[in-house]
């Protein structure tokens, strides 16, 4: 058992002992980088033993450019090793390799260093890495030993042994720092880019064999300094090297790099895309289903630490859909679990809420509704092809990995059917879900410093931007304020950007100085000014997905909302669509707001005009369908009796109508000072 | 007065250099450098600044292209040294694009050949190169592979990345110090993305060419050019994104109703004429590339664009 932090000690007086002993010239035939680790850690051409001291001695004796130079020297020497090594490889092969790399067709990096004790487990590690898309460089006695247990070597297999001493893993680290060079723009001497690039862009691991010297410990270490995680299967102690078993050592080295393999089919007995998705399953074509008030079924995504779940992992508990009957309703507990560097506990109900689109996008699956509510149908066509419950979690399980490879580093899904434990489970996301909501409610606009904008709709309204704050979801409302926040951090450049309030102009109407320059910015200089919480004043520009339009009426002093599914007429006299082709296309309309449905109950809606105590006129089934939310908004508000005095087209069809029922029932904004 | 063609716009159209010559490491007679536009097409003070550049498109397979070129040509078509070679010294042409429709075919394999075509046709013009790899995505690593190798030293302008199938061509753009040709349909955001995403791999934006996607006069083409456009603006607005020259290729002009059915003499007339209005218009809305494949387009639209580029006081 070796001490790494005690090898390392000597190990590195060794190499600096041994680096003063070089003699005579050294460089490599077909590279354009000379030594490349000294290369490009310094700028520096290294070919003699005093330019070798020159550089050891500016990378503050540095193992890894002590090692090259030892390696160059021997190398010249004794001559290049013989076949099947490799020794060091030219610029051309590499300019393939790096190509590969950045293609995608190899996913990462490793090396393999030392000596196993068995051929077998060390064969067994080549082929999950090999299977895994990783190019593998090895060094020491583990070449002999694959060799002797009948593996194939070579580039064609991905397995690529470098040399016959564990010295010879040097040659790995000057792939990466020329793939750096080559592909990266890092210019030779730019260390701080250097080691930048290799810590974010190499997907390189170490797994290191028993059998290294003080000084190989001391520079394989070095490698750590590049961001490569060293693992290893036994013999060594201490240091920062990660100890793993044979049969986890490869994931465990991925995972730490943050390496994966990419999903590109899902393995299911039925089609599985976006085509699918606005697909129903009726009744008659039920084979089975779950939830939607037929029996407990819920959904729940959830964090959890990297290393706790199995990636890719489906597990079923409770009784599968052959021994469910044909149109029965079963309970169902979907959790999925995911782990990621970047994921954090914020985006859980984010992607949550995918469950939905990716169980649509099966051929003969359906989902409607969230958390506990959901409704799943599995159809007779998809059942007869042989899809299961399982199959639902093999989808999600891929799906997720598909869509956000760089967030999530591994998916597991657990999928319940035993009655018992659906509720026993159910309770337990039932927390967890007032929890988040906890979270979100009450979150105030003065409560941040950062709104966030949406361009999405910039495709056809091209000066377009929505800026969404906690308490004005976007204008669609598919996106709320920690939506948009949430997708800035897993896509910096994508359609939801910061804009920042800056100093605030007019409390009354919400504008702030940042959010105007933004809007000016990203509306290309069209848009000068932005009210959040006004519909008179420089509201905010409509894209044409807006859930609902609010409008004033002069004649009434007050404003009216109708929604996208209301199709008659309101009393401005316009239906839904003529007013929605007059305000949409990226237009500022003073006296018409393109707002969501939710707006609506927000403590901001029309303040800019005085409050909800402007709102004269609602569709009656938006009211309905607001009701229960709505008329305890209005209680606390100090006006219990609004809720009724809000016509809709039952109580007046036209201006005339609306006019006189105001007046009727007494509306308060009827008294409110004039809009115009 | 003469009207002020600056709008305050504060920067210009990045540079792209295409092509290199014995001095600058390949083959070429001429390179040629895209960009630098401070205003619109064909505004510039400047009146020395080049027009348009044509690219006369051949292909290895001609199965897959139009048989109204296909005649006009005759057996050139099945000689892409030969036909390259009649673009630059008959047709006129400033670059050569090759179409790689061989890789159509199903199940193809035949990366060599493909290398072999390529070094025909740097063999047999001087011109510099564009290249369309591949149609399959199975095979674009093996394609792009084998084209920026063999094209090492040569600044191709090879085509065209996708935003979700970019990654083969952007390698071979690295790896072998080629440009390349950033696809997005009909839309300045994912122009945009796009441009952040090859960003993202380490291609810089002067081996960027936006090819906006181009529609026929006629069946769309208002769309592209509104896009061609906008991403115009944005680049002289200062956008460093978005801030890369152009590239149309109206190839659908040859399929449309019209010219499909133009029967006799009027077949090549109609294409040609499709042919040029699109890409006139093209160059107009900003296209610093125009492809054609009719050769008789190539000289009308050369004289087309000097008279534009002559523009005198009226």
């Amino acid at each position: 058992m070796s001490d790494v932090t005690l090898a390392r000690k000597t190990g590195n007086e060794q190499l600096k002992k041994n680096i003063a002993k070089l003699s005579g010239e050294f460089s490599y035939e077909e590279t354009a980088y000379h030594l490349p680790v000294s290369y490009a850690l310094t700028g520096t051409a290294v070919h003699t033993p005093a330019a070798a001291a020159e550089v050891f001695a500016k990378t503050a004796d540095n193992p890894l450019v002590a090692a090259e130079c030892i390696l160059a020297g021997e190398t010249a020497a004794a001559g290049k090793e013989p076949a099947p090594y490799t020794g060091f490889i030219s610029d051309t092969v590499l300019r393939k390799l790096g190509y590969s790399l950045v293609d995608g067709s190899i996913l990462g990096l490793a090396l393999i260093v030392g000596s196993p004790k068995s051929a077998e487990s060390a064969a067994a590690i080549c082929r999950e890495l090999q299977e895994k898309y990783m190019l593998t460089f090895l060094s020491g006695g583990v070449v002999p030993t694959l060799s002797e247990a009948g593996v194939k070597l070579g580039l064609d297999y991905r397995l690529i042994p470098l040399g016959s001493k564990p010295l010879h893993s040097v040659h790995f680290v000057d792939i990466v720092t020329r793939v750096a060079m080559m592909f990266g723009g890092v210019a030779p001497g730019d260390i701080h880019r250097l080691l930048a690039y290799a810590a974010e862009r190499a997907k390189a691991i170490v797994i290191v064999f028993p059998g290294l010297s003080d000084e190989d410990i001391a520079f394989v270490d070095g490698m750590r300094v590049l961001g490569f995680p060293i693992l290893t299967l036994g013999g060594y102690e201490g240091g920062d090297w990660v100890p793993a078993a044979p049969e986890e050592v490869v994931r465990k080295g991925m995972d730490l790099k943050g390496i994966r393999v990419t999903v590109t089919a899902i393995p299911i007995p039925m089609a599985c895309s976006p085509a699918f998705e606005g697909k129903s399953i009726r009744k008659e074509e039920m084979q089975v289903e779950f939830g939607g008030g037929r029996s407990p079924a819920f959904e729940l995504l959830r964090m959890k630490n990297p290393g706790e779940i199995e990636d890719g992992k489906v597990t079923v508990i409770g009784p599968e859909i052959d021994a469910m009957k044909e149109g029965g309703a079963y309970p169902l507990g979907i959790i999925i679990d995911v782990t990621g560097k970047t994921m954090k506990k914020d985006y859980e109900p984010v992607l949550e809420r995918r469950i939905h689109n990716f169980i649509n996008y099966g051929e003969g699956s359906w989902h409607v509704a969230q958390r506990d509510l959901i409704w799943v149908r599995i159809s007779k066509e998809a059942y007869a092809k042989g899809v299961k419950v399982e199959h639902l979690g093999k989808l999600l399980a891929s799906k997720f990995r598909m869509d956000f490879p760089q967030l999530l580093d591994a998916v597991s899904v657990t999928l319940i059917t035993d009655p018992e434990k659906v509720l026993a489970a159910k309770k337990e996301a039932e927390e967890i879900y007032a929890e988040r909501d906890a979270r979100i409610k009450g979150m105030r606009d003065n409560d941040v410093d950062t709104y966030y904008s949406c361009t999405l709709c910039q495709t056809f309204a091209p000066n377009h931007v929505c800026v969404i704050t906690p308490e004005r979801p976007a204008l669609c409302g598919a996106i709320s304020w920690l939506d948009g926040k949430i997708a800035y951090e897993i896509s910096p450049s994508g359609a939801n950007q910061p804009v920042e309030k800056g100093a605030l102009i007019n409390a009354q109407n919400g504008e702030f100085e940042g959010v105007n320059r933004f809007v000016k910015k990203a509306s290309h200089g069209e848009i000068e000014r932005c009210s959040l919480y006004s519909v008179m004043e420089f509201p905010m520009t409509c894209c044409g997905c807006f859930e609902a339009i609010a409008l004033m009426l002069p004649e009434v002093n007050g404003i009216m909302v109708v929604n996208r599914e209301y199709k008659g007429m309101t009393p401005s006299g316009m239906t839904f669509s003529t007013l929605a082709g007059t305000i949409g296309g990226g237009a500022q309309t003073p006296g018409f707001a393109g707002i969501s449905k939710n707006y609506i109950l927000s403590d901001r809606f029309l303040q800019g005009e005085g409050g909800i105590e402007r709102l004269v006129w609602m569709p009656a089934q938006l009211k309905e369908e607001l009701k229960s939310r709505l008329v305890p908004l209005l209680e606390s508000k100090g006006h219990p009796d609004l809720f009724d005095k809000i016509a809709d087209e039952t109580t007046a069809a036209t201006i005339e109508d609306l006019t006189e029922y105001l007046t009727r029932v007494g509306h308060p904004a009827l008294a409110m000072k004039p809009l115009m | 007065m003469e009207p002020d063609l600056n709008f305050g716009w504060t920067s210009t159209v990045g540079n792209v250099i295409l092509g290199a010559t014995k001095s600058e490491g390949g083959t070429r007679s001429k390179s040629y450098t895209l960009g630098g536009g401070t205003t619109l097409p064909f505004m510039e003070k400047d009146l020395s600044f080049p027009a348009p550049l044509i690219a006369f498109e051949i292909c290895d397979d001609p199965r897959y292209w139009s048989p109204i070129v296909n005649d006009f040509c005759g057996d050139l078509v099945n000689d892409p040294g030969a036909w390259a070679k009649t673009a630059e010294t008959a047709y006129g042409a400033d670059l050569v694009r090759l179409c790689l429709t061989s890789t159509k075919q199903r199940d193809f394999s035949d990366i060599p050949a493909i290398g072999k075509t390529v070094e025909s046709v740097l063999a047999a013009t001087t011109l510099p190169l564009v290249i369309e790899g591949s149609n399959e995505p199975k095979i674009d690593s093996e394609v792009f592979l084998k084209c920026g190798e063999t094209g090492q030293g040569e600044k191709l302008l090879l085509g065209t990345a996708e935003a979700g199938r970019y990654r083969s061509i952007a390698a071979a753009a690295l790896a072998y110090n080629h440009s390349i040709i950033a696809q997005s349909p009909i839309d300045i955001n994912l122009a945009k993305q796009l441009n952040i995403l090859l960003k993202e791999i380490g291609v810089t934006r002067d081996h960027i060419v936006i090819d906006p996607y181009t529609g026929a006069l006629g069946y769309g083409f208002e769309y592209s050019y509104s896009a061609m456009e906008r991403i115009r603006f944005s680049a002289l607005k200062g956008d460093t994104d978005l801030a890369m020259p152009q590239i149309c290729a109206p190839s659908d002009s040859l399929t449309v109703k019209e010219v499909r059915e133009a029967e006799g003499p009027a077949r090549d007339s109609m294409a040609i004429e499709w042919e040029f209005t699109t890409s006139l218009a093209a160059a107009v809305a900003g296209a610093e590339i125009v492809c054609v494949r009719h050769p008789d387009t190539v000289k009308r639209l050369k004289a087309a664009f000097a008279g534009l580029s002559a523009r005198t006081e009226v």
